[in-house]
């Protein structure tokens, strides 16, 4: 993604509205956009959702297909997450092979995931040594308002929670549906006129600093965490941000299940 | 046209699997503003196919060797999401998506007052989100819809269909089994204020008869999948 020079302007307006307690769209501190999360939405995939987060939308779908398992792990299926930025979502993202910056964020999503345990890689296994399921989970941008990394967790945890293993498609069984444990939420974290806020947009993005994120579990565990962009903060910062990270997740994973329970 | 011939698209009583009759058009309905962060952006739902487009610009040509000094130039992108097709697409360009980016840009920018905006380009972005045959005229439907809600002059929008044929039968707008088992396709880009054409294709096989046949269904379509587009950009129901 190009990153068009950023205006000091913009930096200075932002350190501002810092200084008095304030985001420039009125949000508090720890404030996050209004979510929208829909299951089921992509009749093509075998599990879908879509978000919404202010401007900010995204899609994942997860496909299966059949591998042979790896020799050192014969009992185990795979699973492989892959984000992709598209120049549809916003005017900076550009055509040709995945960017740094898209890399990362499948990275990091795939990370909070695959560390979960969410997904049993035995229980992938068909037949050993010969055949087992891919679970390969596909996160995409429809329009980049900021925030792209907590909109792709939410839509991929959602999704890999309803989906179905398409057995009978591949003559190998019956469907049926995929065993998610633990439903795994990122939170992430922005440093804007020299203070963490949640769910940062677009500008206070461009007019940041560095951010990071925090994949919290079902009991609180931490499964994964990024540091991102340049910056220094300390460990008093990064207590305070734990620990609201830890009630902003357990939100987004009622949310979840309720979207999964109206299927 | 993979042409297996084992699969009956159409029963004793003309239906079709879908229940259209042969001269009927699938479902459409479109959304514009669907890309907030875009400048102008439309969302085809047409049968199962799911469309997205999104336009940007007029905005500085980059790099210089594409600008041309008369003309802003189209640049657009056709491409189907990996989960839009039964088995996953693996992400990338290939030479079909290049091939359809080609020919959509060429349809676009015969109606596109490109004059207005020399050394300019605007982007188009065509993404396919579920596909059930049909995705290119999907696509360019779409597209003339976003450059529209983005406020770029044209002298028409484009609307896109494609009729074909299966076990011998002409049929309008073909769906995945005709497309898949059919014997022709016949996907055409018409102006609907003229009926002139800006984009045409066509494989398979087919008599004088059937091809003026399913030429007359894509235009009947167009008709009707224009209305749907006014309506759209117009808001409410027209």
């Amino acid at each position: 993604m190009s990153i068009p020079l950023v205006p000091n302007l913009l930096r200075a307006h932002l350190a501002e509205l810092a200084a008095e307690d304030k985001r420039h769209d009125d949000r508090g501190q720890f404030q996050g956009r209004d979510v929208e999360l829909e299951v089921n939405c992509l009749p093509r995939a075998e599990g879908s959702a879509r978000v919404r987060m202010g401007d900010t939308i995204v899609l994942a779908g997860v496909k299966f297909q059949i591998m042979t398992p790896y020799p050192d792990r014969p009992n185990e299926g795979g699973l492989m997450c892959s984000a992709e930025v598209r120049p549809v979502a916003g005017r900076n993202w550009e055509a040709g092979p995945p960017s740094a910056e898209s890399i990362e964020l499948g990275r990091v999503v795939d990370r909070g995931i695959r560390e979960s345990g969410c997904i049993n890689t035995e229980d992938l296994c068909i037949i050993p040594g010969e055949k087992a399921w891919q679970v390969i989970l596909d996160v995409f941008a429809v329009s980049d308002d900021g925030n792209l990394f907590d909109a792709f967790g939410l839509a991929a945890i959602a999704a890999l929670r309803n989906a179905t293993v398409p057995a009978e498609r591949f003559e190998v069984g019956e469907d049926m549906p995929l065993d998610v444990s633990k439903t795994p939420i990122m939170c992430s974290y922005h440093k804007v006129g020299g203070r963490f806020v949640y769910d940062a947009d677009k500008r206070e993005e461009l007019g940041g600093d560095e951010r990071i994120h925090i994949t919290l579990g079902d009991d609180d565990h931490v499964h994964s965490l990024q540091k991102g962009l340049k910056g220094i903060f300390t460990a008093a910062e990064f207590a305070e941000i734990n620990e609201q990270a830890r009630s902003r997740c357990a939100e987004l994973r009622d949310m979840v299940n309720n979207a999964l329970e109206g299927e | 046209m993979g042409g297996y011939g084992d699969v009956q698209c159409i029963d004793e009583n003309g239906m079709r699997l879908d229940g259209r009759t042969k001269d009927e058009v699938r479902p459409v309905s479109i959304e514009t503003g669907v890309v907030p962060v875009a400048d102008g952006s439309a969302r085809i739902r047409w049968g199962l196919n799911d469309c997205i487009a999104a336009v940007y610009g007029p905005m500085e040509a980059h790099p210089r060797k594409i600008q041309r000094q008369d003309r802003a130039v189209l640049d657009v992108r056709y491409n189907m999401a990996p989960f839009s097709t039964t088995d996953r697409i693996r992400p990338g360009f290939n030479r079909r998506s290049r091939e359809i980016s080609k020919v959509t840009a060429e349809a676009l920018e015969s109606v596109v007052l490109t004059e207005l905006y020399p050394r300019s380009k605007i982007r188009v972005e065509i993404e396919i989100i579920c596909a059930e045959a049909g995705t290119r005229c999907a696509g360019i439907t779409a597209a003339s819809v976003a450059l529209a809600h983005a406020g770029i002059p044209m002298t028409d929008m484009v609307v896109s269909v494609a009729s074909g044929k299966v076990h011998d039968i002409v049929v309008c707008d073909l769906n995945k089994e005709e497309d898949n088992y059919g014997e022709a396709d016949l996907p055409m880009g018409i102006l609907p204020n003229t009926g002139e054409l800006v984009f045409l294709q066509m494989d398979g096989d087919l008599s004088p008869e059937q091809f003026q046949q399913a030429w007359d269904y894509n235009m009947e379509a167009a008709e009707v999948i224009h209305k749907e587009m006014v309506r759209a950009l117009k808001g409410g129901d027209e």
